[in-house]
């Protein structure tokens, strides 16, 4: 068996720029339009003009613009290019891919975007507009009345609360620590506060989800500039050093389905999982910041134990016990995450871990750019964790899909 | 290219393409009362879902083999909000996630051949979830698509559940 390469690239990249539109569920744009003001701002973010990036990787369900148009509009001539279809674990997987072709020499400074409008345009929990035929791979799964992310996830959970005694009430909690979490971020697209209650009394999706279990689709474009750490030293900002990297991480699923094999509550980060953190040289014990994908509630769940957060099957008690919430031992999706702040299919969870680590965390304190925090968590207040020293990104694509990412400042 | 016509489910057409006939084959068997899954040639282990080389050993041949169509359910959801819109009318509907009888804790203790399917009635229609329920045992029954071919579903099977049913919202489950 072939070893994987353990430590030799641990700090050596680092995230130098990140980037944003506004989030909103009517965003009048073009994803062109999204994509380019996105890579902008991570690039002014970075101090970066256009002959300075000369790599760039996007991801999306035909549903985006690619780079070379991106590129273009910005004046950017592109050494490398890479635009790939891929679900929300992408971004930690292009992360990996920008450090490996810097590595191999074939560019030196790399924006990765993603740009959706996922709520005016190309939702991907569907539409319902259409009624499309069923064939190909339909045959197997959509011809059984399971077309949607939430249904078609939904039977892990469910597994999950059969096995382990897991509750509704218990994963709740994942979106009231996410919706405190949003109320202090002035750019959350949900910023009120929730109860487990509000979440227990909102209509069904699919049982066993209610209608708060599940993220905000949103109209957004986001990205990052990963470069050398060498490089990033000499940029504007504070580098996130790149301790480890996981990209699409899969568990063994004939046909392509996650409920084919093993057990289903059991996530594809238990894979990553030692990839990341041999890379990195620590464990889940180091970690200061989560970002734990949220699709749904219990996607963060399943993922912090797949990665040892806690144990097996003690996923509910962790997610309930105030652990995730800002003021808690180990805070999840400070921003509000894609329950709350809005759903980037990924790459929002990464920007903000990069704020944390900055100590950027652009919340309700008047001297946040400067790094000035008041780590008042109450509502309208700070989000900035005190004394941040390592974060990780936990990446979803479905139960059978993940993607890792460890940083530290 | 030109895909199998005049077949439809909930007011869909269901087109399967030329080049594709194995799934053809599948729903065909269907369409004759029998559930039918591929079977290796070299290890004779059976694979669900429908693929083009052996899971287990990687070997390209495979025969069909009739399967009993039993087994217990999995994991299962009730879905109240469609996407489709052939299923609107439906909602809310139970998916099951079915272990077959045959091949079970092969090859892993956590590993079977796992079906997904809708869970209906003696009528074809779907059940209230208060008949769901993980354990609960099922049978496959056929949904007639036209034009000879059909879709494997389940239904109650009138026997015992080996381990306690459990169900989601009740004695205090989930
Ligand atoms: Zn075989």
């Amino acid at each position: 068996m072939l070893e994987f390469p353990g430590q030799r690239l641990r700090d050596r990249y680092a995230i130098a720029g990140i980037g944003a539109t506004e989030f909103s569920r009517d965003s009048g744009r073009t994803t062109r339009a999204l994509g380019v003001e996105a890579v902008r701002a991570a690039m002014l973010d970075a101090g970066l003009g256009p002959g300075d990036v000369d790599g760039m990787l996007s991801y999306h369900g035909n549903d985006s613009t690619a780079s070379p148009v991106i590129a273009g509009d910005l004046g950017i001539r592109l050494n490398f290019y890479m635009d790939c279809s891929g679900g929300g674990s992408s971004i930690e997987a292009l992360i990996g891919l920008a450090m490996g072709a810097i590595e191999a020499g074939m560019c030196r400074t790399v924006a990765t975007f993603r740009a959706m409008n996922g709520y005016t345009g190309n939702r991907i929990g569907g539409t319902g507009r259409q009624a499309p035929v069923f064939t190909g791979l339909s045959l197997d799964q959509g011809i059984h009345g399971m077309h949607s992310a939430a249904q078609s996830f939904a039977p892990s959970f469910m597994r999950h609360m059969y096995e382990y005694g897991t509750t509704s009430k218990q994963v709740a909690h994942v979106k009231v620590a996410h919706s405190k979490h949003a109320s202090n971020n002035p750019r959350a697209l949900y910023p009120k506060r929730v109860t487990v209650e509000d979440v227990l009394s909102s209509r069904w999706i699919t049982k066993p989800l209610h209608l708060l279990d599940c993220c905000l689709e949103t109209d957004n474009g986001v990205a990052i500039i990963v470069t050398s750490a060498e490089h990033a030293r000499d940029l504007r900002q504070r580098p996130a050093y790149i301790m480890g990297v996981a990209g699409r991480v899969n568990k063994e699923q004939p046909g392509g389905y996650h409920w084919t094999r093993g057990p289903i509550s059991r996530v594809a980060g238990g894979h990553a999982a030692p990839i990341v953190f041999g890379q990195a040289g620590i464990g889940p014990e180091d970690v200061d910041v989560t970002g734990s994908y949220d699709a749904f509630t219990f996607t963060t769940m399943l993922q912090l134990e797949a990665y040892g957060f806690c144990k097996e099957g003690e996923g509910g008690d962790y997610v309930s016990s105030g652990i995730i919430e800002l003021g808690g031992a180990r805070p999840n999706n400070t921003s509000g995450g894609h329950l709350c702040e809005g759903y980037t299919h990924g790459i929002g969870h990464v920007v903000e871990n990069v704020r944390q680590l900055r100590h950027q965390a652009d919340d309700y304190c008047p001297g946040w750019a400067q790094g000035q925090h008041t780590y008042d968590y109450s509502e309208g207040g700070c989000r900035q964790v005190q004394d941040v020293e390592v974060t990780m990104n936990l990446g979803w694509a479905s139960p059978s899909t993940g993607s890792a990412l460890i940083m530290h400042n | 290219m030109t895909p199998h016509s005049g077949s439809q489910y909930l007011g869909a057409d269901v087109a399967v393409a030329s080049n594709d006939p194995e799934h053809l084959q599948f729903l065909e068997a269907a369409g004759r009362g029998e559930f039918v899954l591929q079977q290796c040639a070299e290890c004779e282990r059976l694979r669900y879902p429908i693929g083009n080389a052996c899971p287990f050993c990687m070997a390209l041949g495979w025969q069909w083999a009739a399967v009993s169509g039993r087994g217990t359910v999995y994991s299962y959801e009730v879905v109240t909000h469609p996407i489709h819109p052939s299923f609107r009318g439906l909602v809310p509907y139970v998916i099951v996630l079915v272990e077959l009888d045959e091949q079970r804790g092969v090859p892993g203790e956590h590993d079977a051949l796992r079906v997904l399917g809708l869970l209906v009635d003696a009528e074809g229609n779907p059940e209230p979830e208060e008949r769901a329920g993980i354990n609960v045992r099922v049978q496959v029954d056929f949904a007639d698509l036209g034009d000879g071919l059909a879709l494997p579903r389940f239904r109650l099977a009138d026997e015992p559940s080996e381990f306690p049913v459990w169900r989601y919202g009740y004695d205090g489950a989930g």
